[in-house]
């Protein structure tokens, strides 16, 4: 194999597939990229055997041929090299040289063969959408997903097709976000119902990779769903294991619902969640007409209270929250206002928005005292 | 809500001590609905109607043992809401109930709609493995910890009188981990299957109990990793890898014997786990007394739950264990044959095994019947390094004087003083046990006895060893020196 790239290319493909290389892995093998010529230029792909990304960048091959490279090895010799073109050349032996300027490395490699195969994309089901759309949709669940791992269904996103729509949910048991996502052209079979839940590790990449505003491809097997985004593709495994009945978790009709502005919401919450303690941790939202106090205290340390005007014609009520989970919502929505909505003081709290696209998010209040 | 879920009656299947009043009792032989009618009177006054509604109003009891309730519902997602919302509440009404804390189990089984496929054993809590439908622990998919063999269970070992105290320690150890003998120290022989107790006594573990953390490591290994830990300054996560397991198992412990740090790091690892009611099972080729350079700190620690021995097969188990192999394999093997190897070979069961394999493997590639020609040129040089292993009258001798430090000349000599009489008899028992020698070349070799002299000694050493446990551990240890 021997090609011609720039460095730029080079390195922006390695950075695609980088992060799906682990530091623990189990086969010698898996902490190599993969490097093979196409009739365009390289294909670069990286596997832990959960999740495989494969991107391809531009070159000029001049021998085509494929090896196997120690993939943060070769990312920390490319971005520390002077000159703009590189040149790489591999062996039958797998030993790789790279030249670029002054400089000269030779890196030993393994063979393609010892590399597990890259999941097929054929035969699945497949269906489109915007990437820009599959990124909001991830960014406004992603950070419900739970991080017990003894509670592994629920380490990962709900991927969930319903009457032509799609579903996002993540919950870790004290909180629930959902929302829907708007479908491309190509759309999954209409009557086809398919649950699937897409382990952690997949959707952080996911959200690193989804960028611009081409359509991103679904493939969807039985225990492995591939998103191919062009010039990229990532595959992983599913989580094994059924989603548990998240609508158990929507609460009813609500009593009460008030319209608050965004971002001073969150960052009034964020400002008085200073003075709540670390370990049992709450903010109270106190709701009386036409306005709202945000109240934290610990004891021997100190108190904080804040208050906005607020439109609220309901009931004098007081809730209490978790000041992270409470935030994580105001952080990651996109719009001016969210409405939150009520029943009681020890019933949950729904964050809604006002927008075409469904958005929910549950979270349960915080009894102070047992 | 309450970020700490786990408080009181949710200590990691920590056994609470039952505190047995009288209303506990009366609690325990009431049917169980009403326990439930009980419990969500108290909840009922603590949590909205909806929340309620929504959450426990499909739940059920379906067992009440001293230490634990099982509460049945409809669906996982039921089971994580409560967990994460509602544990202190429903503890303390428990606790308000039934006079005193108890686990709580989940059992979200009996829902035929459950959405789950592959079911998740409920959490830590989960402390009485007979309470699980047996269907459910049936479960498939635990993933076995690394390093450890699927085949060695307890279903494929061989008991023989050997190794029945051992296997029943065992066996006790995976029913109730942490609770009969913690820590269990196995010691024995090369081969005479110290990993395959360890490893049978993990998987019934985590048969029983899916989610329970195993770690299974050889003794090396520990060090091993205790090293990179230091060099990549992760003691942090190394300790969290050991304190945190339920089970930890280390094989061949004996080569922590001059490793001063490890046995540092390990004197705490294991004072965690057993403080935290971890079940520790480790396993050594000679008892904990007798590891060089041992801690004393960690001897007596190894020494204070249970520890068993596991002994050479005799004639009888081997040719069990022969047969269960061929089995397994599915090979024939004509029964003279293994009455051959089970003779020849018998002190490593691995060997023994191995001997089979080869003869399984001479038979289906050059496909003629074996003869004992045959089968002893096969296996020549595993049975010479058997008959290298045969002791000498003269070694016997040597070995008892020098252990009793007294003259080899006494071994022949007629004096009759206690501390060289037994001594002699016991030299004299061994060459009876361990060489093909007559009663009369016996006799001879150790200054013209008569034979009479040689059956008496070895009456004599079999009554002491029989009586005294001091005598059978010395002519033991004396036995197995002589053997290496």
């Amino acid at each position: 194999m021997k090609f011609t790239v720039t460095k730029q290319a080079l390195l922006d493909g390695l950075q695609r597939i980088q992060n799906i290389v682990s530091n623990r892995v189990t086969l010698p093998v898996l902490s190599n990229v993969l490097l093979e010529t196409t009739e365009t230029g390289i294909q670069l792909t990286a596997t832990d055997m959960e999740a495989s990304v494969r991107t391809e960048t531009p070159a000029t091959v001049e021998r085509a041929g494929s090896t196997t490279i120690p993939a943060r090895r070769l990312l920390s010799i490319i971005r520390e090299l002077p000159a703009e073109e590189i040149q790489i050349e591999t062996d039958t032996r797998n030993i790789t040289s790279i030249k670029s300027g002054p400089s000269f490395f030779k890196v030993y490699g393994l063979s393609k063969d010892e590399y597990p195969a890259f999941p097929s994309l054929e035969e699945k089901r497949g269906f489109s959408m915007k990437q820009s759309e599959l990124r909001e949709g991830l960014r406004k669940t992603s950070y419900a997903i739970s991080l017990d791992e003894t509670r592994y269904v629920l380490n990962g996103i709900l991927f969930s097709f319903r009457d032509g729509r799609l579903t996002l949910v993540a919950t870790d048991g004290r909180r629930l976000a959902l929302c829907d996502a708007e479908l491309g052209e190509i759309k999954y079979p209409a009557g086809h119902e398919r649950d699937f839940i897409v382990p952690t590790k997949a959707i952080a990449e996911l959200q690193r990779l989804l960028v611009d505003d081409k359509e991103v491809r679904l493939h969807v097997g039985d225990n492995l769903v591939a998103f191919d985004l062009g010039t990229t593709v990532l595959a992983t495994k599913l989580v094994d294991g059924t989603y548990p009945n998240y609508r158990q978790v929507i609460p009813g009709e609500a009593k009460e619902r008030v319209t608050i502005e965004r971002e001073i919401l969150h960052h009034s919450v964020r400002r008085v969640s200073l003075l709540s303690s670390d370990k049992s941790g709450s903010v109270r939202l106190n709701f009386t007409k036409n306005n709202l106090d945000i109240t934290s205290n610990t004891p021997e340390v100190g108190e904080a209270k804040e208050s906005l005007a607020v439109a609220y014609k309901g009931r004098d009520l007081s809730i209490a929250f978790n000041p992270e989970f409470l935030i994580d919502p105001l952080k990651n929505l996109p719009d001016d206002t969210i409405a939150l909505e009520l029943i009681d003081e020890m019933s949950p709290g729904v964050i809604k928005i006002n927008s075409a696209q469904r958005f929910l998010y549950v979270l349960m209040p915080m009894r102070v005292s047992v | 809500m309450e970020t700490s879920s786990r408080e009181h009656g949710f200590s990691g299947g920590t056994p609470q001590a039952p505190h047995s009043t009288p209303s506990r009792e009366q609690v325990v032989s009431e049917n169980f609905s009403l326990l439930w009618n009980k419990l969500s009177e108290v909840i009922r006054q603590r949590v909205s109607g909806d929340s309620f509604e929504r959450w426990f109003s499909r739940v059920s009891v379906l067992a009440v043992t001293p230490e634990s309730v099982t509460l049945g519902v409809p669906n996982p997602i039921h089971q994580f809401f409560i967990e994460s919302n509602y544990s202190n509440l429903l503890n303390s009404a428990v606790e308000e109930v039934c006079g005193g804390p108890l686990n709580l189990i989940f059992d979200c089984s009996g829902d035929s709609h459950s959405e789950l496929k592959t079911e998740k054993e409920p959490t830590e809590e989960f402390v009485a493995p007979t309470q699980v439908p047996a269907a459910r622990s049936m479960n498939t998919g635990t993933s076995i910890p690394t390093g450890m063999n699927p085949s060695y269970t307890f279903d494929s070992f061989i008991v023989g009188a050997n190794n029945q105290f051992a296997h029943a320690a065992s066996q006790a150890v995976a029913h109730a981990p942490a609770r009969t003998y913690n820590p269990l120290f196995i010691y024995g022989g090369p081969g005479l299957g110290k990993t395959h107790l360890l490893q049978a006594i993990g998987h019934q573990i985590l048969a029983t109990k899916k989610n329970a953390k195993v770690v299974y490591l050889r003794s090396e290994q520990f060090t091993n990793e205790f090293i990179d830990a230091i060099q990549n300054n992760a003691l942090v996560a190394f300790r969290k890898r050991y304190r945190q397991a339920d089970i930890l198992m280390i094989d061949d412990i004996q080569f922590f014997a001059g490793k001063g740090a490890t046995q540092e790091e390990f004197f705490h690892t294991f004072g965690a786990l057993h403080d935290g009611h971890k079940q520790i099972v480790l396993s050594s080729d000679r008892p904990p007394s007798e590891i060089a350079n041992l801690e004393q700190r960690l001897v007596s620690r190894f020494e204070w739950g249970m520890t068993a021995e596991i002994q050479p097969p005799d004639m009888e188990t081997r040719i069990a264990i022969l047969q269960g192999k061929a089995s397994r394999m599915h090979i024939e093997i004509e029964h003279w044959v293994m009455e051959f190897l089970a003779d020849k070979i018998r002190s490593d069961i691995r060997r023994l095994e191995g001997a089979l394999m080869r003869v399984a493997a001479y038979k289906s590639l050059s496909g003629q019947p074996l003869n004992l020609e045959a089968l002893e040129h096969l296996l020549r040089d595993v049975l010479q390094e058997q008959a290298r292993r045969a002791v000498t009258i003269d070694q016997i001798q040597k070995k008892v004087a020098e252990h009793f430090d007294i003259r080899l000349a006494d071994m022949t000599s007629k004096r009759r003083q206690a501390s060289i009489a037994f001594p002699r008899q016991i030299a004299m028992y061994l060459s009876r046990e361990m060489t093909p020698s007559t009663l009369i070349e016996i006799g001879d070799a150790f200054g013209g006895k008569d034979h009479g002299t040689v059956i008496h000694a070895c009456k004599l050493v079999k009554k002491r060893m029989e009586e005294d446990p001091k005598a059978r551990h010395l002519v033991r240890l004396l036995d197995q020196q002589l053997q290496r």
